[in-house]
């Protein structure tokens, strides 16, 4: 006759009535987690409508923005030669046109008779 | 039982919380088709009460979706994961269930056998949970993923991040202190004199 710890005995049955527990989630459980789930999940990224705007598609098709403050200096250099020409574009100009006209901007006779520079 | 196919068969859980945490709908099934009964029936054996576990295992789920987006793949398995988290939510419920009869909130498991036998089971099992409440929290988680769960003593250290040996020692005393805890409780268990059933 051997002896065993009859305790152990016991809580060995327990262990082994307990590891035959095997629940079936019911379907309100699995409910309950898949809407847990979907509630806390991170949604996919959706982009705006990231299609630039007419000017900045404009400035992207003329090169960026180093392409336009090359444009802003050559608008007004070209500004500058129309309103006050060089002589060898003035002669091309009489040439053509058959006509000279020459203004200045900075004319100092006009700027001494409205007493622009004083005097001393 | 599963009548739709696994769209997602042989991939990794890791894998499907990845797809998840994208935003993948169908990962958030499968996985929960995979993971939710081991996770119900670990929460099951440590609190005994259905109702419990149920929001043990919810809760667990839970923590799992939220962690998602983190997870960071190949630093440790969905499940061994899972053991931790669910082995912790229960060791916080029985703490909080100490001093508290079970009698109250205990419930048939299941409407199988046959009444008498069914009863007795949910009393073994309350008896059980009402044991593992008084053990410290360690030595509770450790007795139970050994010996409820079947788990090895290497992969327990893992779930709980400690060595083997300390593993060794928290079933060893875990288990003798149960035992201690539950000697008192044999004739009421239908464990009468030497004769386990």
């Amino acid at each position: 006759m051997t002896m065993t710890n009859p305790n152990d005995d016991m809580l060995d049955d327990l262990f082994a009535q307990a590891r035959g527990v095997d629940p079936t989630p019911s379907n309100d459980l699995m409910t309950r987690v898949l809407t847990d789930a979907d509630a806390v999940q991170p949604k996919p990224v959706v982009r705006p409508d990231t299609r630039p705007g007419f000017w900045v598609r404009l400035v992207d098709a003329v090169g960026g923005w180093p392409a336009v403050s090359g444009l802003a200096a050559a608008t007004i250099a070209g500004l500058w030669v129309g309103v006050a020409p060089p002589a060898s574009v003035s002669d091309l100009t009489a040439t053509l046109i058959g006509d000279e006209v020459s203004i200045s901007l900075f004319s100092t006779e006009l700027m001494l008779d409205e007493g622009v520079f004083s005097d001393g | 039982m599963n009548a739709s196919p696994d769209p997602f068969a042989g991939a990794p859980d890791e894998a499907l919380l990845v797809a998840y945490a994208n935003g993948d709908g169908q990962a958030a099934r499968v996985l929960t088709r995979r993971l939710l009964p081991r996770v119900l029936a670990q929460a099951t054996r440590m609190l005994g009460v259905p109702a419990e576990a149920e929001d043990v295992a919810q809760d667990a789920m839970m923590r799992l979706w939220k962690v998602a987006p983190d997870w960071r793949q190949g630093e440790a398995q969905v499940t061994t994961w899972l053991y931790r988290v669910v082995a912790n939510l229960c060791t916080d419920r029985l703490r909080k269930r100490r001093g508290v009869s079970l009698d109250q909130v205990a419930e048939p498991l299941d409407a199988t056998p046959s009444v008498t036998a069914q009863m007795q089971t949910q009393a073994r099992m309350t008896a059980l949970s009402e044991a593992l409440a008084q053990l410290p929290e360690r030595q509770a988680q450790a007795v139970s993923l050994r010996h409820l769960e079947g788990l090895s003593n290497p992969q327990i250290a893992q779930i709980m991040d400690i060595s083997v040996r300390s593993v060794e020692s928290l079933t060893a005393r875990g288990k003798r202190a149960l035992a201690d805890i539950m000697a008192g409780r044999k004739a009421e268990l239908g464990y009468d004199d030497d004769e386990p059933e």
